[in-house]
């Protein structure tokens, strides 16, 4: 809105016009950082601190035996925290590849290309990405065991490759991106992976990185694939051992700790990825090249 | 023209066949399995009797809990949907204005984005940090809310005590009015400013209308988004269900396509005002 302000037109205003901003956004902003900063200094807070009530924001006493119980310890079936772990980065690394590469295929299709079917595809997936979701895990389940792909990678990987969020925001942004720029590449004799590669793909940089990051966030967050579809507990995820901290009995006390610490774990790659992406989500999306 | 047919299909083919084996398939598996009574036993998989309507009879006359869910999600919905938008939209102006750490700003607005879904926000909820302690039990916010009829003062005090949970949903849509207010034509602003229009007029007149698009997507986007939120009443109306006894997971099949058909009405009645509102 007062982006011309730095046209300098009126330059005595621009100087004036800062402070309202400031006056409204850094307590919006502070109020919205609060509760990530309870993560972090809640998983380092001692046992009698965690269950103190009033709760204290701050630590009183700050201690890493909350990562230490989190890391010495071992599932019932004695598997190591690392194995949960391995396993999570490497589901998650290989959702969020092949999520990129066939949605923006297949937005690219559905919105520069003509063919018969797109108009329905395009709908059922926005039916898709209203329906809730806990909803289709039994006859999911049906499927998986059909395909016989119970207890391997497969069936943590498979049913999460095709988002249908991911397609609607990379149409959607697709949609933006004026015909006339493919049509001008096409005279000039570029074929469709050609455009796709060199035109496509660099345009939508920010759209791939907002979908990096929300596929990243279901693959790694997801419980429901080791809970349902995975038996064998050397192949289950970090979040799912995550859940059972808490839940199992017996244990409840001392895992209140290592579930602070563990919800640490879980969120520092979000924040990471989160970090490395943002400069691409945020960027300019420029001027597609045409005025 | 058949050429381009062909690669059309061939970018979007490993996106159709992912989508329609695990996601489109079994969604009308369920909605085939809501007519009917479904027994799922360790060896032989499911046992499935038809009953026609029998499940949809049981979710509007028999079971109570799932209409008071819906009436409840329904007023939450309405009111949260405006919020998160309206809240968005300012935010994303005013982060495209010329300030200083800018950066840090849409950092700190975009970061709640990677924590609402997941165990992380469990935890958060269940350890109370998305409330602010005693917002509600404040003197005066007490006293507004004891003078006013229950129907106003229910959604207030709703609002209240989940702000923060409710600021955090608006991280995608900042980001979808940003790039939009970013691909504007900067000329626009110059001549309506040497025309002599104030910030106001220019507001309405020309940013406005140009994000029209954006701000349906959003709304659409904010709706879906508080709808398959993992805590809402709803789905987990529907987990309880898909597991006991009695009901069993046709039940759940059909408790979760009336949900979709309530979702899209909203949808249709939130798209229609917003075409409407901004159209002349």
């Amino acid at each position: 809105m007062a982006s011309f302000s730095g046209t300098k037109i009126n330059p005595a205003k621009f100087d004036k016009s800062q402070l309202p901003f400031y006056i409204i956004l850094i307590p919006l902003a502070i109020f919205m950082i609060l509760p990530i900063i309870f993560i972090f200094s809640h998983a380092f807070k001692p046992l009698d601190e965690l269950f103190a009530f009033p709760p204290t924001f701050f630590p009183q006493k700050p201690t890493l035996q909350n990562f230490r119980n989190l890391f010495s310890a071992t599932s019932e079936s004695g598997i190591p925290v690392t194995r949960y772990l391995f396993n999570s980065i490497f589901v998650t690394s290989t959702i969020m590849i092949i999520t990129i590469f066939i949605s923006t295929a297949a937005a690219f299709a559905l919105s520069k290309m003509k063919f018969k079917l797109k108009n329905i595809i395009f709908e059922i997936n926005t039916l898709a990405l209203m329906f809730v979701s806990t909803a289709v895990t039994i006859p999911r389940y049906l499927l998986i065991s059909k395909l016989h792909i119970i207890d391997t990678y497969f069936a943590h990987i498979l049913p999460l490759m095709a988002m249908p969020v991911g397609l609607f925001l990379i149409k959607q942004f697709l949609d933006q991106i004026p015909d006339s720029l493919i049509e001008a590449a096409k005279i000039d004799g570029a074929s469709s992976f050609y455009i796709y590669r060199k035109i496509i793909l660099p345009l939508i940089k920010p759209a791939i990185a907002t979908v990096a990051i929300l596929s990243f966030q279901i693959a790694w967050n997801n419980i429901e694939t080791s809970n349902l579809y995975v038996n064998n507990e050397s192949l289950r995820t970090f979040a799912f051992y995550m859940s059972t901290l808490t839940s199992n009995v017996g244990n409840t006390v001392a895992g209140q700790g290592m579930a602070a610490a563990a919800t640490l774990i879980m969120f520092i790659p979000n924040l990471v990825i989160f970090i490395i992406l943002q400069s691409n989500v945020m960027n300019t999306m420029a001027y597609s090249g045409i005025k | 023209m058949k050429r381009k047919n062909i690669y059309g299909y061939i970018f979007a083919a490993p996106w159709i066949i992912g989508f329609f084996i695990f996601t489109a398939y079994p969604i009308f598996y369920s909605l085939y399995l809501s007519f009917n009574k479904v027994k799922i036993t360790a060896d032989s998989g499911i046992i499935t009797q038809f009953v026609k309507f029998d499940n949809y009879k049981y979710a509007f006359f028999t079971d109570v809990s799932f209409l008071n869910a819906l009436v409840t999600f329904f007023i939450q919905l309405i009111l949260s949907v405006p919020i998160i938008v309206v809240f968005a939209l300012i935010i994303s102006l005013l982060l495209n204005s010329k300030i200083k750490f800018k950066g840090i700003f849409r950092t700190i607005f975009f970061l709640p984005v990677v924590i609402t879904s997941g165990p992380v926000i469990n935890e958060l909820v269940s350890q109370g940090a998305t409330k602010i302690p005693g917002m509600a039990d404040l003197v005066d916010i007490n006293n507004l809310t004891k003078s006013l009829p229950l129907i106003i003062s229910q959604p207030l005090n709703y609002i209240f005590s989940n702000i923060i949970s409710i600021l955090w949903f608006s991280g995608i849509q900042i980001l979808i009015f940003l790039s939009g207010l970013q691909k504007m034509d900067v000329n626009a602003y110059e001549a309506a400013k040497i025309d002599g229009a104030t910030m106001w007029e220019i507001f309405w007149k020309i940013t406005l209308p140009s994000i029209k698009p954006l701000i349906v997507v959003n709304i659409i986007y904010t709706v879906i988004l508080l709808s398959n939120f993992e805590l809402n009443p709803i789905s987990s109306i529907i987990k309880i269900n898909m597991f006991k006894l009695e009901t069993g997971f046709g039940y759940a099949a059909a408790l979760a396509w009336l949900y979709l058909i309530f979702i899209l009405i909203i949808l249709g009645v939130y798209a229609l005002f917003a075409l409407r509102g901004t159209s002349d």
